[in-house]
């Protein structure tokens, strides 16, 4: 039953995504990174991690496309496989920060009154601290490791995301719909389900995809101030600060994992964009 | 000055969708004279108002003209520059929309609007020209700061302030309250003969057609239908369409609701009187209900019988809609009863939220709503809208039983039960208004509250979710509350009356007697407002009417007038003093 629903809404939304030329060549970047991420084993025969000091500091060569680092590493092959490491934690991070706060927005959405006031109140609490400086403390206090680091961004993004999602909800809830399924008698959560979340996917999958991007950024950053991914884990921000001290003799190590991080960054921002307006647009052309 | 100073002259009007043009309006033709006033009529989808924005330059975003010219006082308005274009719009075509409130710019002083429009006027002058009290001191004040009959008022000003030679009137009174768009119409009408302007005036109200209309030209699907001097029009329609248009209008003085056939002839069908022993099925005492510290409902008493329709009538603001919420569980009232079922062994107690009610209670009073568009999920089937009722209060045990029972209660709804898999986009709002009333009807209620249901119905849709409202009650043994302003529609479907004002009830009886002999004030206010659809009509009331100043004078232990048979008035008297005048 709900998948018969749901069909024709999926349909509809990946003709309208596919109107949208910035949003299909963002997601096509972003696919391009996910497929280089699970193939990285077929793609390099290196292994990313093994020392050779033997080979350490070499500059690109028909061996190494992209030279060595300090400690005889393939760049390349790091850079192919810390696409893992980003991908993976920044996606799992995302989800969590996104599912929690769309139900947390949403239900602030619906009951209003003093849960939402109080709810407002503790998130600009939040919100008031730079989110670099609560992500260290937390990782601080928890040590380090992927878990803590998905953690650590739940709690530095759920109150953003509550905002917007709560913003869109706010538009569905006077809704008659909403009124009916209350004066059934409904209880908040099959509310929420069933008759407002549908209505405001889009928000959420733009939101998904532009958090993405910031979650991205803020995991490399906290590898390059060495409380993210511990050494020898191939990560991007890991790999820019252990090879900035030699970027004069190999440039290429410190600047693959950048280019490979503003590409993904690029593409998560030009899905973003793409997905608001391509869905943004339908919404006004079906006048609802 | 001798001709028509608009003239459209075959055209036609489409938009693109989808890579091929959609016609929107085709080959349209009129023509209007000096000082005359021409209406557009037609339901929605017929191209009225597109037809109307072309005579200011105006045409929809992705629309095009695909044929014909635009005329006015002698330019081609769609071969003009867009300076001359602009310098047309407003000096010599003026427009008044449908929503003065969206109309007016909220964070700005109805003065410097007024002002902004252009013309050599004066912001006051022009004030005093549509009949608002104390001028002067109103171009001080912000738009929120007046009730929608002032904004409309002041929309007017707006428009006629640069001294236009022809005016645009798009639905300028369809959100109004009755009393309210008579002033206005008034209004309109004294203006357009003190300036001498041209007016076309878009309308699907009939009535006010018929009151203001010299000329009608009828649309339908961009296409016109037919054109006449308006006496013509309403005393002998010559397309079938037209007639059915008229019969389908429901009228004051009907008894019942009208079947109209298929070439527009028209009949009245009668009621069927309630059986006297029939039960009560909800009984309201002294309710009040309080917006924080505003009063919205003041000690309303009523009682509603099984297959009964009592009607709640008044304008916006007399309580009714909230009633209505309150009695479906959504407010909570501040004081007094209200009884499911009041001589049953099991009385059911409405006071409560519909939260706090058994399940077995709040399936019996189900609410259908007033914008049939906002009242479906519109990510969601039809089908699964009436399926989730019929689940959650376990009237249908399984899936595959629910799903049979959605398609019968569709079928019940007289609409195609294959309709079942579509979304509510894909129907027409008569249809989205019978799959409401489906939904509401899947609980199996014996109590159905109509809250405004056909109010965003064209006519001959309203008739027809009329008509179906009045078959299910008989079915089902409903007791149904409904809620209107329309008095005509009232009249024809209602079996008792009870007539709201600031939340207080002025008048209540069998509507016969009511409608024969309104005995508040108020009440022959409304009916002398309501507008027929004949040009020829005489006021519904005679003698004194909505001219008349009272006051209450209801005493606590002395409320009432009685009129015999259930019919009674709220105590009045003349008012002696002399009220500070005052216009809504």
């Amino acid at each position: 039953m709900t998948a018969l629903t749901l069909a024709p809404v999926a349909g509809r939304a990946w003709r309208t995504l596919r109107t949208s030329r910035t949003a299909v060549i963002g997601l096509a970047i972003v696919a391009v990174h996910v497929l280089i991420a699970l193939l990285a084993p077929v793609l390099t025969s290196y292994d990313p991690i093994a020392n050779d000091s033997s080979e350490a500091l070499l500059g690109p060569s028909w061996s190494h496309w992209e030279g060595t680092d300090q400690y005889g590493r393939d760049v390349l092959a790091r850079v192919l496989y810390g696409g893992r490491y980003a991908l993976g934690v920044s996606v799992t991070a995302t989800l969590l920060t996104v599912a929690l706060g769309t139900v947390v927005g949403c239900a602030a959405a619906l009951r209003g009154g003093w849960f939402d006031d109080v709810l407002g109140r503790v998130l600009d609490a939040i919100l008031s601290v730079p989110s670099v400086l609560a992500l260290l403390v937390i990782v601080t206090a928890l040590g380090t490791g992927p878990s803590v680091i998905v953690l650590a961004i739940a709690v530095v993004y759920v109150p953003q995301v509550v905002r917007v999602v709560r913003g869109a909800a706010l538009a569905v809830v006077p809704a008659d719909y909403v009124t009916a399924a209350r004066a059934r008698g409904e209880g908040t959560w099959a509310i929420l389900r069933r008759e407002i979340l549908p209505n405001i996917t889009d928000v959420v999958c733009v939101e998904f995809a532009m958090r993405a991007s910031w979650v991205v950024l803020l995991i490399s950053s906290l590898s390059f101030l060495g409380f993210g991914a511990d050494p020898p884990t191939p990560d991007w921000g890991l790999m820019v600060a252990e090879n900035r001290t030699a970027i004069t003799v190999v440039p290429m190590a410190s600047l693959a994992p950048i280019i490979a991080l503003a590409t993904l960054v690029v593409g998560l921002n030009l899905a973003a964009d793409g997905l608001s307006k391509a869905w943004g647009v339908d919404r006004i052309r079906e006048g609802n | 000055m001798s001709g028509s100073i608009v003239s459209v002259n075959s055209l036609s009007v489409a938009y693109r969708s989808g890579g091929r043009d959609v016609p929107v309006v085709h080959e349209v033709s009129l023509e209007v004279a000096q000082g005359r006033t021409l209406a557009l009529v037609g339901e929605s989808g017929s191209g009225k108002s597109t037809v109307a924005a072309t005579l200011l330059g105006h045409l929809r975003y992705g629309s095009r003209i695909t044929g014909g010219s635009v005329v006015v006082d002698g330019q081609d308005v769609f071969a003009l520059p867009a300076r001359e274009l602009r310098r047309l719009r407003g000096s010599t075509v003026a427009l008044v929309g449908q929503n003065a409130g969206h109309a007016l710019t909220p964070s700005m002083r109805i003065g410097r609007q007024i002002a902004e429009a252009g013309g050599s006027v004066p912001v006051v002058d022009l004030l005093e020209q549509v009949r608002l009290p104390r001028p002067a001191e109103l171009a001080r004040r912000y738009p929120h700061e007046l009730s929608g009959g002032q904004q409309q008022r002041v929309a007017i000003a707006m428009a006629v302030a640069a001294r236009p030679k022809v005016l645009v009137l798009d639905e300028p009174t369809t959100g109004l309250d009755v009393v309210t768009q008579r002033g206005v119409l008034d209004l309109i009408a004294a203006l357009r003969d003190e300036l001498g302007l041209a007016a076309v005036l878009v309308s699907h109200d009939l009535g006010v057609v018929a009151h203001m209309a010299d000329e009608v030209t009828v649309l339908r699907s961009g296409r016109v239908v037919e054109a006449a001097p308006t006496r013509t029009l309403f005393t002998a329609p010559q397309d079938p369409y037209t007639r059915r248009l008229l019969a389908s209008v429901p009228r004051l003085d009907d008894a019942g609701l009208a079947v109209v056939g298929e070439t527009g002839e028209r009949e009245v069908r009668p009621k069927v009187p309630v059986p006297d022993d029939s039960p009560v099925a909800v009984s309201a005492v002294d309710v009040t209900v309080d917006y924080g510290s505003a009063r919205a409902v003041h000690g309303v008493s009523f009682d509603v019988r099984r297959g009964e329709v009592l009607a709640l009538v008044g304008e916006s603001g007399s309580g009714k809609s909230t009633l209505a919420w309150t009695l479906a569980g959504l407010r909570t009232p501040s004081g007094g009863t209200m009884t499911h079922q009041p001589g049953h062994t099991d009385p059911g107690d409405l006071a409560r939220p519909a939260g706090r009610r058994p399940l077995s209670l709040r399936r019996r009073v189900q609410l259908v709503f007033q914008n049939a568009d906002t009242s479906l999920n519109p990510r969601r089937s039809v089908g699964d809208a009436i399926r989730r009722p019929l689940r959650f209060f376990g009237t249908a045990d399984s899936r595959p039983q629910a799903a049979e029972r959605a398609r019968g209660l569709i079928t019940d709804v007289r609409l195609d039960p294959d309709l079942a898999d579509r979304l509510p986009a894909q129907l027409s709002g008569g249809q989205r208004q019978r799959i409401g009333i489906a939904r509401a009807l899947a609980g199996e209620p014996d109590v159905l509250i109509a809250d405004e249901i056909t109010t965003a119905l064209d006519v001959s849709v309203q008739a027809d979710v009329l008509r179906l409202l009045d078959d299910l009650r008989r079915e089902r043994q409903l007791a149904c509350l409904f809620i209107s302003h329309d008095l005509a529609v009232v009249r024809g479907i209602a079996d008792r009356v009870v007539v709201l004002r600031n939340g207080v009830v002025v008048e209540e009886g069998p509507t016969d007697a009511v409608f024969a002999s309104p005995g508040h004030p108020y009440t022959r206010q409304l009916m002398a407002a309501a507008l027929e659809p004949d040009p020829d009509a005489h006021p519904f009331v005679e003698g004194d009417t909505g001219d008349l100043d009272w006051e209450d004078a209801a005493e606590p232990d002395d409320q009432w007038t009685e009129h015999g048979d259930g019919h009674r008035v709220r105590r009045w008297r003349t008012a002696d003093a002399l009220v500070t005048e005052g216009v809504s």
